[in-house]
This record gives structure tokens, sequence and C-alpha cells, in this order.
């Protein structure tokens, strides 16, 4: 029997944050600690010939590739991406060096009077250059030669996106003895503890990283903490003094990594009664000036491409490109928005083609239980997508609206959105990359400790995964202690990313308590070190992308309402319907404020947030420039979920961070198709894009 | 850097009769604008001198049909006042967040003089006038006169305003602030069109548009050509009166938007402006 769980507990961290107590990275007090600020290349392609440095102060320092210890490379997934550049700069604002020294002001003074000479180079801004190419295809390809089929294409576009986690990155690193000891807003502990270890060559017990409070991180803490790390790192062991570095806002937005742009061109072939018996999907990515995570990101992408829907035949490639530009890396969703975004509107015009009304068009192509994946693996858990929507559209009237806000001049729209995401790694990632490792020790007073590597950023997950071994266990809250990560003490658990938080560490977290309570003797010390064993089903090859490209799918369905003003071309978002599988809800509440924020902020992505890029520089750099919704933008939200439990995650649970971001774009987009009765191939979809298109 | 916290008028006018300061009200501007860096105080290039402190700058009162704003009335005692009337209220209230409305000043608004603001709108609509003084001197100025471009106001530097005079009057008029979003916004286009009518004849007709030129756009000139008309004759006149009105806007493509978009938006809101007059 699975415990239900509709009354939520208290958040074991709402008393430190409510009162102020909890201590995020710039709230660390140190003596003696001195600030540091980045040098950064003020074009986007060239040389290095020559760095002219200002006088500096007793106690000021200046750190560059050539203090490297070991390896100028930060380590991510692909490492190609420099501590410090060397001699070429790749993008605006890439870091040549940092100074280093007490008053953060004359560091900031000293920064403006460095003086670099550059051999410029013409940049490449376009997506040309493409450095990771992937193509698979499944079903019958006969059907290409079919004479009887009509060709047609669209290409969509997505911008970027910026993560606005409420702290900006920041990390002290200080001296522990001889320990490099590092606190950091972060997403993944062992990804900078990885990258220290490597950029200095030294062995994994020199290095210490734990996890202060950190206030929002949506992917943009998962790979850019750890280039800080290794930049700091090189200094520390220069310096020998703790140094911190705080990014300012602007200084945030303006570097650190975004949301991929990306392109996606959609070619199907349609029978006379408009059905699609073959579609040609290829998405290209922008990555930036590096590599990093983007064929990762790729990957995700392409699986993603056909979303919840099966046809005969597919063709899927894609390509992420090379330009010179910021790296684009994770965020929430991690590829997938953009090539849902396009098949969701790519179906919605074939539908208003064929003159389908709403969505009983694409309802035609819906995966079930036992289909094959789009990479040739099996959905072999219960799909209740049908399910999900018959729900959504009760909730929101959606029938009746649809037919209304159909009529000339109704400046009203509905849109519904489907979607799914893969939780957890691709592939085999969790078994064969992240081999997790879950610690869960009892002491004599039988006070049962565990050990994460996962990071509870506001999203809730050190509250839940505790519940989860407390329940599992059978015991009072109080004699369970769950702490922040500190890699001395826990094993890795992997990345706090990709959905897998519940799904994977959740299941391993529950195993775990429930071996230690399987063989439990009262009164004596005891520990388990739990290792994550993947389902045996789960075989994937990356070279062909084929197989099962996750362990478990989460499934959505979200359902906007917008009125729009034909006068300044502007959207209100009135309501929205959402309707969720992610398995077993176990804390309903917490999983309400990952819908909430993740609806808002994909309706963000869909119609509001814009981030252009001119002559490599980022146009909107502050906060009242880069517009995300306030609440007084924030429409109505009603969500539900229907239980549908899992048996591989931690009491039925699958993964809900990304989830409910990825619907939220599409659904407003096609609401807005509906309201201005013409078609959307970009977003964000702003009222300068509307006129547009209205005035074309 | 120093910074002086006057607590009378005259000891600020003698303040700044000795020193060259930044004059600091709500600060809503002033401290985003010398922002430095996070963890840093703002680094200001002059002395600055707070007016919160000085007695007797914050009131709101009625004289002779003219309401009288102290420099250093907030937001949000306008907003709540019984005297301001709701025209200027509507404008109010949209102007970025409550805890900015709670700090922030309409003086501050005309002084930094962006052509985004949306407190001058309705203030060279209703030809309101400034009151200035310096240790030695006190004149009035109208808010038009005063504002002489891009962030350029025609104050001296010993002087400081210290109060808005804005007449009260009983037009029709039509609202419309279009930003990003609907808080924490600033504009992309403001539009502010007020009428009055009598026997069915337009007898005062005014336009104000924010954000599509240096400062607010209003012309008598033009207004004068409607005024005397019906209501049909001006109706009729819709497409004169949009071409007078694009000739005298010249927006420009910033980080918010673009300039086809502000034209666009602000002759739009124009046409629906004359289109509900009655
Ligand atoms: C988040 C945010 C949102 C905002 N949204 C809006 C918005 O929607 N619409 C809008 O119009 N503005 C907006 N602003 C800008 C700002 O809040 C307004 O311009 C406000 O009215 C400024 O008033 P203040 O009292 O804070 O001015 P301050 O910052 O104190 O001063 C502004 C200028 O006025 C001068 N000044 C102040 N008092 C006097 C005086 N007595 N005599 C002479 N000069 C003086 C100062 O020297 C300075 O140049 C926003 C600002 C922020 C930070």
């Amino acid at each position: 029997m699975l415990p239900e769980y509709k009354t939520s507990v208290k958040k074991v961290d709402n008393e430190e944050k409510m009162s102020g107590k909890a201590l995020f990275t710039d709230d660390i007090q140190m003596d003696g600690v001195l600030s540091a600020v980045t040098v950064r290349s003020k074009i986007s392609k060239g040389k290095i010939l020559n760095i002219k440095l200002p006088t500096l102060p007793e106690g000021y320092y200046f750190i560059s590739a050539k203090d490297i210890v070991k390896e100028n490379v930060c380590n991510i997934i692909f490492s190609d991406w420099p501590v410090f550049a060397d001699k070429e700069i790749n993008y605006k604002g890439e870091s040549i060096g940092l100074i280093v020294g007490e008053d953060k002001k004359i560091c900031l003074d000293l920064v403006d009077q460095v003086v670099i000479e550059y051999e410029e180079k013409e940049p490449v801004f376009d997506m040309k250059n493409s450095a990771i190419h992937k193509d698979f295809e499944k079903g019958d390809k006969s059907v290409l030669n079919d004479p009887n089929l009509e060709s047609y294409t669209e290409k969509f576009q997505t911008g970027y996106q910026e993560q606005v986690y409420l702290e900006t990155q920041g990390m002290l690193v200080y001296l522990d003895g001889d320990k490099i000891t590092v606190k950091a807003s972060m997403q993944c502990p062992f990804y900078i503890h990885k990258a220290i270890c490597r950029t200095l060559g030294y062995p994994e017990d020199k290095v210490r990283v734990i996890q202060p409070a950190v206030g929002g991180a949506f992917g943009g803490k998962e790979h850019y903490p750890s280039l800080m790390g290794a930049q700091l790192a090189t200094a520390l062991v220069k310096i020998k003094k703790p140094i911190k570095m705080v990014f300012d806002r602007k200084e945030d937005i303006s570097f650190t990594t975004k949301r991929h742009p990306s392109e996606t061109t959609i070619s199907a072939l349609i029978d006379k009664k408009g059905k699609i018996r073959a579609l040609d999907i290829h998405v290209s990515l922008d990555a930036g000036a590096y590599i990093g995570c983007s064929g990762v990101v790729l990957s995700r992408a392409l699986i993603a491409a056909t979303n919840t829907y099966k046809f005969d035949y597919v063709h899927i490639s894609g390509d992420a490109y090379i330009t010179n530009k910021i790296p684009s890396a994770a965020f929430r969703g991690f590829g997938s928005p953009q090539s849902i975004f396009a098949i969701e509107m790519f179906l919605a015009h074939v539908a208003k083609k064929f003159r389908y009304p709403g969505v009983l068009y694409k309802n035609q192509y819906l995966v079930e239980t036992g289909d094959t994946t789009s990479t040739n693996g099996k959905f072999r858990d219960k799909i209740i997508l049908k399910e999900l929507i018959v729900k959504a559209k009760e909730m929101s009237d959606y029938d009746r609206k649809e037919k209304e806000y159909s009529k000339p001049n109704s400046y009203r729209g509905i849109g519904m959105s489907y979607f799914l995401h893969g939780c957890g790694f691709t592939g085999s990632g969790e078994s064969d990359l992240i081999k997790a490792k879950l610690i869960i020790r009892k002491d004599k007073n039988d006070i049962v400790t565990f050990y994460t590597s996962q990071v509870d950023f506001g999203q809730g997950n050190r509250t839940t995964l505790k519940r989860i071994v407390v329940d599992t266990l059978g015991i009072p809250e109080d004699h369970v202690i769950y702490d922040a990560p500190d890699t001395d003490k826990t094993l890795s658990t992997g990345p706090t990313a990709a959905s897998r938080t519940i799904i994977i560490v959740g299941g391993l977290a529950a195993k775990a308590a429930q071996h230690l309570k399987d063989i439990w003797v009262s009164g004596k010390e005891q520990e388990i070190i739990e290792p994550y064993v993947g389902p045996d089903y789960i075989h994937w090859d990356e070279a062909t992308m084929q197989g099962d490209a996750y362990p478990g799918y989460a499934w959505g369905v979200n359902v906007v309402e917008v009125s729009f003003d034909p006068i300044t071309y502007e959207v209100h978002v009135e309501e929205t319907w959402s309707v969720y599988d992610v398995g077993h809800a176990i804390d309903e509440r917490i999983l309400v404020g990952q819908a909430d924020g993740g609806i808002l902020q994909g309706l963000g992505y869909g119609y509001l947030e814009v981030e252009e890029m001119a002559n490599g520089e980022f146009r909107q750099k502050t906060m009242s420039d880069y517009i995300v919704p306030t609440s007084m933008d924030a429409p109505k939200m009603h969500t539900a979920f229907i239980d549908n439990p899992f048996k591989y995650g931690a009491f039925g649970a699958k993964g809900a961070g990304e989830l409910t971001f990825v619907g939220g774009a599409p659904a407003v987009c096609i609401a807005i198709e509906q309201a201005i009765k013409e078609k959307i191939y970009k977003i964000p979809a702003n009222p300068e894009y509307l006129m547009e298109i209205l005035e074309k | 850097m120093n910074s002086y916290i006057p607590t009378s008028l005259e000891e600020a006018l003698k303040i700044l009769f000795e020193h060259d300061c930044y004059i600091l009200a709500g600060g809503t501007d002033l401290m985003v604008q010398n922002h430095r860096s996070s963890g840093l105080l703002p680094t200001f290039k002059k002395d600055v001198l707070f007016t919160s402190q000085i007695e007797g700058l914050d009131y709101i009162k009625v004289i002779n049909n003219e309401l009288h704003i102290g420099a250093n009335t907030k937001y949000i005692s306008m907003i709540e006042s019984k005297f301001v009337p709701t025209m200027l209220k509507n404008v109010f209230v949209e102007i970025a967040s409550p805890s900015i409305r709670n700090m922030a000043t309409l003086t501050g608004n005309i002084n930094n003089a962006s052509p985004a603001a949306d407190g001058t709108v309705p203030l060279i609509l209703l030809d309101a006038r400034l009151v200035l003084q310096s240790k030695d001197n006190k004149r009035e100025i109208s808010v038009d006169d005063y504002l002489i471009g891009f962030k350029k106001t025609d104050r001296k530097p010993n002087e400081m305003v210290t109060e808005i005079i804005v007449p009260l009057t009983d037009h029709k008029y039509l609202w419309r602030k279009v930003g990003s979003r609907k808080a924490e916004s600033i504009s992309k286009v403001t539009f502010l069109g007020a009428y009055k009518t009598s026997n069915n004849k337009i007898s005062d007709f005014r336009i104000a548009l924010g954000c599509v030129s240096i400062k607010p756009v209003r012309s008598k000139q033009v207004e004068s050509k409607y005024i005397g008309l019906t209501i049909d004759e001006l109706k009729n006149k819709k497409d004169e009166i949009v071409n007078d009105y694009n000739q005298l806007i010249e927006p420009v493509t910033d980080q918010r938007s673009n300039k086809e978009y502000k034209r666009k938006v602000a002759i739009n809101l124009l046409k629906s402006f004359i289109d509900s007059i009655k």
C-alpha cells in the first residue's frame, strides 16, 4: 500500500529561510576574505597579444592561464571550455583572469584598468559550424516512395532564456589545513569537486565542497559553478587566503549560461485525408563558444522530438553548432522544450490546414502503453495520457471554449499542449556514468543519518527525501538526520538535475532505508552503502541513438486561456489548467510548487522573456530589461495529479521538476494563435512579434 | 563624498548653494544609477543631499482649484489622497510596484527626465508647473519647459524643486501604459488623451504621448486645430490627426522594444481614443 500524502508536511527549511537564519554564500563571513573580480574579453573572437596590468597594490593579485596548476580545462561533460582563456578568445565576456584583493571596489577599478591587446578575427554568430551531429530513424521507410503523399514543411525558432534564480552565482573558497574547501551556490557538489581536482591535478581527498543555502538554480548552476570553482581554486593555491566571488545580477545575466536557442525544421508527408505518414525533424541548437553539455542537450531534444506521438516513419536529426557567443548549457527541460514546442505547433498547424478543431487532430497519434519510443525503446509503464486529457478538458471547459473562441475577432484563445519528460540521465547514464551510492548509518541511540549529494535550492527535496527515509523506517522524524551535501561525508548520488532526484535518488534512499530496516538491531551502530541498480531492461546505444533512453517518463497536459488586446498586441494569460502523471505524488504541496513555478516559467518562455544577442552580447542585462512574469502576470492556476505509481521510483514517484516547465510555451502559443487567427513560428511570441504577424 | 541630511528647507538650500550635490528623494532612480556591484555601497561621484528629513515638503493641498504637491510627497500618499484626481492616480498605480511607490516621489520622476517616465505625461497634459527654489531665488516653470532634453532639465545646480502645481480639470480621458508586463515595468509607450465637450462641440482636446521622443510629446498647436469642431467633425478628421501625431513622434529602438512597435501602438491608442470620444 502506498501512503496517502494529500496532507503535506512543513518543509524542513521553512524556519531557517523565513527567519533569515539560512546562510547563503554571500552571507558567509570569514576573516581576511578576499574578493575576486573577473577580467573578461571585450571581443568575440581573436588572439590575446598582450595583457597590460595596472600597478597592483600590495595584496592584490592577477590570476590567469599562466597560474594554472595542471590542466587549463573546466571539467564539464565535454571538456573544451578553458578555465582561463589563454591565447584564443572565443566569446565576448570570456574569463581571461581574476583580480583578487581585499577590497572589491579596488578590484573592480583594477579590472577596468587592465588593457588587453587583441588580434581580432571574424566571429561566427550564425549556426553554421556543426560540432555534434546526431541522426536516427524509426519505422518503415518505404512510405517515402509513396507518390500520393504531399510534403509540408515548417520551421520554428526559440530564443535564449535566462534562469533568473533569486540568488546570483557565488562561491567562497578557503584552505582548511591543506584542503581546498568550497561553499557555493550550486546544483552539483561533485561536479565542482571534480572540476577542481582536474584543473589542479589534486586527489579527491584534497578538495571538499559543502553546500550552503542555495536560492534557485533551474540548471544555471549545473555547470557554471565548475568554472568558478576551477578559477578560484587556482587563485587559492597561489594566494592561500579565503576568496569570495559573487556576481552582481548584471554580470550574472550577461555572462553565465542560458537555454540553447534553437531552430527546428519539420517536414511531413501527408496523405489525402490529412494523416501524417512520415515525419522528418531536424533540430539545430546554438551551443555558443564551447560544447560543454550541448551534446547531451541535443540528445534530449531529439529523443523528445516526437513528444507524445507515434508516426509510421520518423527521421530525426540534429546539430549543435559552435558560435562565438556565451556558451549555452543546462536549463529546466534540457533541450526538450525546444523540440516539443516545435512539434506541438507543427501539429496544431497541420490540424488547421485540414480543418480539424482543437486537439482532435493530434489525438490520433498518441502513444500508448507498449508502443515504441522515438528511439525504438519501449514505453513499458502504463500510459494514462488519455485520462490526463479528459481531466484537463473537463477542468477547463475546453471544448466549449475552443469552439467559442474560434469565431472571428474573439481576441480570446485556448490552447492545449501534451508533453512528456524522460526522468533521469539519458540511457544507461545512471548505471554507467553516475553510479550513485547512498550511505545510510545508524548510531547506538538508533538515530539514523543519511547522505546524498542532492541540493535543495528551494524545490523541496530535502523535505521529500527525508520523508521517504522516515516513512520507510517508520521512525519519528527527529530520529532521522539529513543535512545538505558535503563531499567529505557523502558519496556521490549524482547531480541535482535531469528530474532524477526523487525517481532515482529517492528510490535509492527508500531501498537503503528498507535494507537498514531489514537488518535493524536496536542499540547497535549499523551502516549500509546502497548502490544504484537500474532496471535491467535499460539498453541504450548513444552512438546510434537506439534503445531505451530513460528509465521512466512523466506526462502532462496544460491548458492555457489568453485574451489579446488588438490595440497594443499584448497577451494576457487568464487562467491555466494542468494535469500531470508524476507517478505517485509524495508531497502534493511541494509538487504544486513545482507545477505553478514550472508553468509560469514556461509561459514566460513562450510569450514574454526576450533575450536578444547583438554582436556577441546580450541586449537585456538587468531585471528591468529581462522580463520575467511577476505575480501580477501570473494567471489563476489549477493543477491536478492523476496517480499512476511507477515501480522503480520512491513510493511510486517519477520526476516532476522539468516536466511542469515543458508545456507552457506551446500551450500559450496555440492559445494566442486562436486569439489572433494567425500562426506563430517563433518564441517568445511577444507583442512586437505579434504585431509583425498581424500587420504583415 | 559627503552626505547631507538637512531638516529644513533653508538649510537644504544653503547646502546646495555651497556644495555641488546630488539631490536624493526616494532614491529609486539614483540608487540604481549609481549601483556598483553586489555587496558594495553605491558610488556617488558627488556629495548627496537627502531630502527625506526636510520638514514641510510632504503635503497635498488644493488652492484655487490647483493641486499643490510638496516635493517630498510619495506616490503612495498621492494614491491615497482624496485631493488627487483619478486621472493622476490611474497613472501612479501603474508605476513600478508597491515597494517602489512607498519610497519614490513624482519630483524624482520629473527630475530624472527619462523619456520613459510615466509621471511626466499627465503633468505635461495638465500644464503642471514646478516651483524651484535656491538660497536667493524662487521661480515657477512649466514642466514642459523644464524638461529640455534626454535626461536634461532646466535646473540650476543650486536649485531644488519644492512643489509641483497641477491645475485641476474635469476632462474625460483615456490613459494607457503599455509596458512589457503588468508590474515593475518600464513603459514602452504611454498615451494620455483628454477632452471636454459642450453642446456637442469639442471645447478642449489634449494629447500627450510618452516614450516616443526625448520627453512626452504634446503640441498645443496641433490640438488647437481640433478645438471647436463638433464630435462628428473631429472623428471625420481621424486620419489627419493620426498624420499630425505620426509626424510629431520619433520613437527609437531600444532593449525593451522597437520603433515600429512603439509608433504603431501609439497611433492605435490615438485612434482608439478618438473612437471613444462621445
Ligand atoms: C524597479 C523599478 C521600477 C520602476 N518603475 C517605474 C515606472 O513604472 N514608471 C516610472 O516612471 N518610473 C519607474 N521607475 C523609476 C523611479 O522609480 C521613478 O522615476 C521615481 O519617481 C523616482 O523618484 P525618487 O523619489 O525615487 O527619485 P530619486 O532617485 O531620489 O531622484 C531621481 C532624480 O530626481 C532628482 N531629484 C530628487 N528630488 C529632487 C528635488 N527636490 N529637486 C530637484 N531634483 C530632485 C535626483 O537628483 C535625481 O536626478 C522605477 C524604478 C525602479 C527601481
